[in-house]
């Protein structure tokens, strides 16, 4: 599960509502993948980008040089780019565990495959 | 290159298309000679045919398979063909928008423009190689072949496709002095007759175009998958979602063609998410493609985040459906961006269901007079362009209208055009929503 992905998550316990989001990140085995860069992809991805959520992810796996925002023309920025791209595409979390904030309830992370079903208690209304 | 074509099934190269033999016009020795004369009178087309497949063969030899192209319909028509060999003569390119979607246009022109360089050389070269050949002086008589013959209509219903086979076969070992060979002939003819047109053409390839190189192991006929990512409007930097990916054929396809683009897979099934992985690994696509375990009533992703959702809704027969049809769309409604774009495949009971589901359809006032113009989308969608501008081509038009008079709305979603695909033994529909505006509380 790339950073990325983690990025955009979120939990669909019943009653947690927008309160969900983002999910706490604890990874037991990361890996990290070299990725082509395509400086286009990642400056249209920048915007879509929830900053706290990923500098909280990234804090977790204690990820270095991280930039705090989306810097002043970053479409034009390699440098910027290129971390983010790091940052967001090439770190993988292949087992670990993704945790609801209200609930509690986690989701496990096997072979870089968040599982995210509920049972039918949890999704009941 | 030829294995470009993205969703066209087979290929044939053209020898000769024209009137329906008339069957009642008697004795069955009458038709015969007819037939006869499909392969007789025009010695020269043959020729000129076999010269071209000899170097297309040729060409792909050397070719490396990488693909690109094409068009939905599943048809097996000489057409295609005819225009991919001689790619740059405008004249086909008209003809082409006239009887197909627009989407074969556009690709051919992408990759003639991609590939004009090589293929001006090769037309160069077939040129001076067909003018090289004068008639007759290469009879090819070195060739094998064998007689592939369909009948449909009036004309199955007098001959046997045996019996027509034979005729052709000793009409074509006649006039050219070639050899049958049932079991691995050099040359395949593929003969269909039926109450449209008669056709005699030669097959390019022994394996459908739809097996592809990349994917290891296909769920949802490449083609169609293909097809369904072309209707979804992918743009670059979208978020594409498919909640029911099963092994990941659809996603695999869009990828394939629309690179610069963040691609979703989930699925409920662990077997399924195992295959989609080994077939992302065997494409080259694990990093276009990320996978979650999720199911599609209860997407883990927040309200309106998603651009295209584009989704092979199981049938049923294979899966077993615990959901219903209307919490499926209802989560896909919840989940997509406004203007956002929802390509489905459904069933017709799925149809069947949201018919009953929905209310009144929205009026489609531009349902007069559509042949030739642009998606009914556009008086729909007000607030501006949605970037389609293929012409829906006249015979499709009619027949597609009234499967979408028969869509309602679900909810915020809007149906902009349906087609009826067949996928073998069943029918489904290819069904293209809208988001319109956010769903009422």
């Amino acid at each position: 599960m790339k950073l990325l992905t983690h990025n955009l998550l979120s939990s669909h316990v019943r009653g947690v509502g927008p309160r969900g989001f983002p999910l706490r990140l604890q990874a037991t085995e990361v890996r990290i993948n070299p990725v082509e860069f395509n400086p286009d992809f990642v400056a249209r991805m920048i915007p879509k980008v929830e900053w706290a959520a990923l500098l909280e992810a990234a804090d977790t796996l204690h990820l270095i040089e991280v930039p705090k925002e989306p810097i002043e023309g970053y479409e034009h920025d390699e440098e910027f780019l290129r971390k983010m791209h790091h940052i967001l595409l090439e770190v993988e979390v292949l087992e670990g565990t993704l945790q609801c904030p209200e609930s509690g309830r986690l989701f496990p992370i096997s072979r870089g495959i968040p599982n995210m079903l509920l049972s039918d208690e949890e999704t009941e209304t | 290159m030829l294995k470009k074509l993205k969703s066209a099934e087979r290929l044939f190269l053209l020898i000769k298309k024209q009137l329906p033999l008339n069957v009642s016009s008697g004795s069955k020795g009458k038709i015969f000679n007819e037939m006869q004369r499909l392969i007789n009178d025009d010695p020269e087309s043959w020729l000129k045919a076999i010269s071209i497949w000899k170097n297309l063969e040729l060409d792909a030899k050397k070719e490396k398979l990488s693909q690109k192209d094409a068009n939905p319909l599943k048809r097996k028509m000489g057409e295609n063909d005819v225009i991919v060999a001689k790619k740059l003569e405008t004249e086909q390119m008209h003809e082409i928008r006239e009887n197909k979607e627009c989407q074969l246009e556009k690709q051919i022109e992408a990759a003639a423009l991609e590939q004009g360089h090589r293929i001006t050389k090769r037309q160069e070269f077939l040129e001076e190689d067909l003018q090289k050949d004068a008639v007759g002086s290469r009879t090819h008589s070195d060739l094998t072949f064998r007689v592939s013959c369909r009948c449909s209509g009036a004309i199955a219903k007098t001959f046997t496709a045996q019996e027509v086979g034979r005729v052709f076969g000793i009409a074509l070992m006649k006039q050219f002095g070639w050899k049958a060979d049932l079991r691995n002939p050099n040359l395949e003819v593929f003969i269909h007759l039926s109450d449209i047109y008669s056709v005699v053409g030669i097959p390019m390839f022994r394996v459908p175009l739809a097996s592809r190189a990349y994917i290891k192991t296909a769920g949802l006929r490449s083609t169609t998958a293909w097809a369904m990512a072309c209707l979804a409007e992918i743009k670059a930097g979208a978020f594409v979602l498919d909640p029911m990916c099963g092994l990941g054929t659809i996603l695999l396809e869009a990828a394939k063609e629309w690179p610069d683009v963040y691609y979703v897979g989930a699925d409920v099934s662990d077997s399924q998410l195992l295959g989609a992985c080994d077939n992302l690994k065997a494409a080259g696509l694990k990093d276009k493609i990320e996978l979650i375990k999720a199911s599609v009533t209860e997407l883990p992703l927040p309200s309106e985040s998603v651009d295209t959702i584009i989704s092979d809704i199981p049938f049923g027969k294979k899966f077993k459906l615990g959901e219903d049809i209307k919490s499926i769309l209802q989560e896909m409604e919840r989940v997509l961006h406004i203007g956002g774009t929802a390509v489905l495949l459904l069933s017709e009971d799925h149809c069947r269901r949201l018919r009953d589901h929905g209310g009144t359809s929205i009026p489609l006032n531009c349902r007069e007079g559509h042949a030739g113009e642009p998606g009914s989308e556009e008086c729909l969608n007000p607030e501006g362009k949605t970037g389609i501008s293929d012409p829906v081509s006249p015979s499709f038009a009619a027949s597609n209208q009234d499967s979408l008079d028969r869509m309602p709305p679900f909810g915020s979603l809007v149906p902009v055009e349906c087609y009826k695909v067949s996928l073998g033994k069943t029918d489904a529909f290819m069904c293209k929503y809208k988001k319109l505006h956010s769903p009422g509380p």
